[in-house]
């Protein structure tokens, strides 16, 4: 993904509220919001049907904890995803594919600072180290696997 | 026991009791310890000797055991690595002591301490072995008692281990679900008056939303730093110092304001966090909002130090101070200053830093806080 472009992005998110308010705050960043997804069956049918560059998956969402198989079966689907969630305990040891999580309640530059490191893909050097609520997970791209706290 | 061997030593080969030397014979036949002499040059080294107290003790008359191999002593309990132990070291010819389970004529079993010694001749060859047999059932009762008391008491011990384990999994479990409740609930707070906020036409309502969507954010902030890994009672003031600061640098154009962080780490009572985190909030918002009007610069320096049971907090710009508005005006900001100040049983002064202002807020510390 280049810097420049604005992202086509679909938020997973069951709580209406928190998806809406994100929604402008990532139409501030210059980005569109495709889709809003509430339940695992949602989440799967828009990733496929409207081909996002970007998911923010929540881990609880209507139906249960079903975020992280979304994220595994959005990111088969070649879409880049981005956890957000109150509960980063949940995420699995190989990260179910995702780039990093962003912990809730997130503040407006968490959600910047995200969605800066996933437009610079792997590769940018200005990765984000201060950041309490985005932590990138940095394990496909170095090996490493720093857990997220 | 000595003294018979040594009396055995020089002893000169009996074939059966009749053949023993006086001396040697009271004493065998008198003593109150059971025991029997066997002749392993013979087949199957047979029983050549055995006294009255062997009789009291097995049941066995003289006549019914002289001629036998001592096994007829074992019965079905008997431990058989200790039989092949015994058996090892009579075909080498050596002593041995043995804890082992024998049965009477009755056939009642009995724990028999045996005590076996070889009897060599002038040449060194084994020409007896001289057995004594001692009854310890009631001391290996008690052996059984206490390992079997031991057993139950490491059962019990593994059973309540296994229970307090259940119930910290439990309570961790819990305290888990609720802090992800409460992170949610500070979520949609958070969005519910930022949507709010981006939709009121009125400038006034909508200054007041978004600082009260900043009040919010002080909270969340320190909300997810109150339930690290470890200890849930305590609350970092230094490192929510650092991140507050962070989020707030962010309400002014960006390179206006430089940072100057000089934070201790400071362990605070939980209960702490929220008025502390409200009171950092409008401090640090105030100085970033009102101290430097355009096109001024500066630097914004915060400190934490622990002054023994103290708490200090310094907040400090260099922006355009008392005089140029700086203080925080009359309205909810000032009234909330004053009653976190005086929740916290902190003091506050606000000091000329010629040019800015500067905050110097000093809490009391607990006796458990002023330790971390």
């Amino acid at each position: 993904m280049s810097s420049t472009k604005s992202l086509r992005i679909l938020v997973v998110e069951d709580e209406i509220l928190i998806a809406l308010e994100l929604e402008s705050l990532l139409q501030d960043a210059g980005h569109a919001v495709v889709g809003i997804a509430a339940s695992f069956r949602e989440a799967v049918e828009s990733g496929s049907q409207l081909k996002p560059d970007l998911a923010f998956v929540d881990i609880h969402l209507a139906d249960g904890p079903t975020g992280v198989d979304v994220a595994r079966r959005l990111n088969a689907l070649g879409v880049t995803v981005l956890f957000m969630t109150a509960n980063a305990k949940r995420i699995p040891e190989d990260y179910a594919g995702a780039l990093g999580v962003i912990s809730k309640p997130y503040t407006e530059r968490g959600v910047r600072q995200a969605l800066d490191y996933a437009m610079q893909g792997e590769s940018g050097p200005g990765r984000p180290k201060d950041s309490m609520t985005f932590i990138p997970f940095e394990v496909h791209a170095r090996g490493e696997s720093p857990r997220p706290a | 026991m000595s003294d018979v061997i040594r009396a055995a030593d020089q002893w000169v080969e009996p074939r059966s009791a009749d053949d023993l030397g006086d001396p040697f014979k009271s004493a065998f036949r008198t003593t109150r310890m059971a025991m029997v002499m066997t002749d392993p040059r013979q087949h199957d080294n047979p029983i050549i000797l055995v006294n009255d107290a062997f009789s009291q003790l097995t049941g066995y008359g003289r006549d019914e055991v002289i001629g036998r191999n001592c096994r007829f002593l074992q019965g079905p309990e008997t431990s058989a690595p200790t039989v092949d132990e015994l058996r090892a070291s009579l075909a080498a010819g050596e002593g041995s002591e043995v804890e082992i389970l024998n049965y009477r004529k009755d056939g009642s079993p009995f724990w028999n301490a045996l005590v076996i010694s070889p009897v060599r001749d002038a040449g060194g060859q084994v020409v007896h072995f001289f057995a004594s047999q001692s009854d310890i059932s009631e001391k290996k009762r008690i052996e059984f008692e206490l390992l079997r008391a031991n057993d139950v008491l490491e059962e019990q011990v593994s059973r309540r281990t296994r229970d307090f384990q259940i119930a910290l999994d439990q309570k961790t479990a819990l305290l888990h679900e609720v802090d992800h409740r409460v992170k949610n609930s500070l979520q949609v707070i958070s969005s519910l008056v930022l949507l709010n906020a981006r939709r009121a036409k009125d400038e006034a309502a909508q200054r007041v939303l978004y600082n009260l969507a900043e009040r919010v954010g002080a909270l969340s902030t320190a909300h997810r730093l109150l339930y690290p890994v470890g200890d849930v009672s305590r609350f970092d003031l230094g490192e929510f110092m650092s991140d507050l600061v962070g989020e707030l640098i962010t309400l002014v154009p960006k390179g206006r304001v430089d940072v100057n962080l000089a934070v201790e780490p400071v362990a605070v009572a939980a209960a702490k966090a929220a008025p502390l985190a409200l009171l950092a909030n409008e401090l640090i918002g105030n100085a970033l909002k009102h101290a430097y009007p355009a096109p001024r610069r500066g630097t914004l320096s915060v400190a934490v130090t622990k002054l023994g049971t103290a708490l200090r907090i310094v907040i400090e710009d260099d922006g355009v101070g008392l005089a140029g508005g700086a203080l925080p005006d009359h309205g909810f900001g000032k009234i909330l200053i004053d009653m976190l100040v005086r929740q916290l049983k902190a003091r506050l002064e606000w000091e000329d830093a010629r040019p800015g202002t500067r905050a110097v807020i000093v809490m009391p510390l607990d006796t458990e806080e002023a330790q971390f």
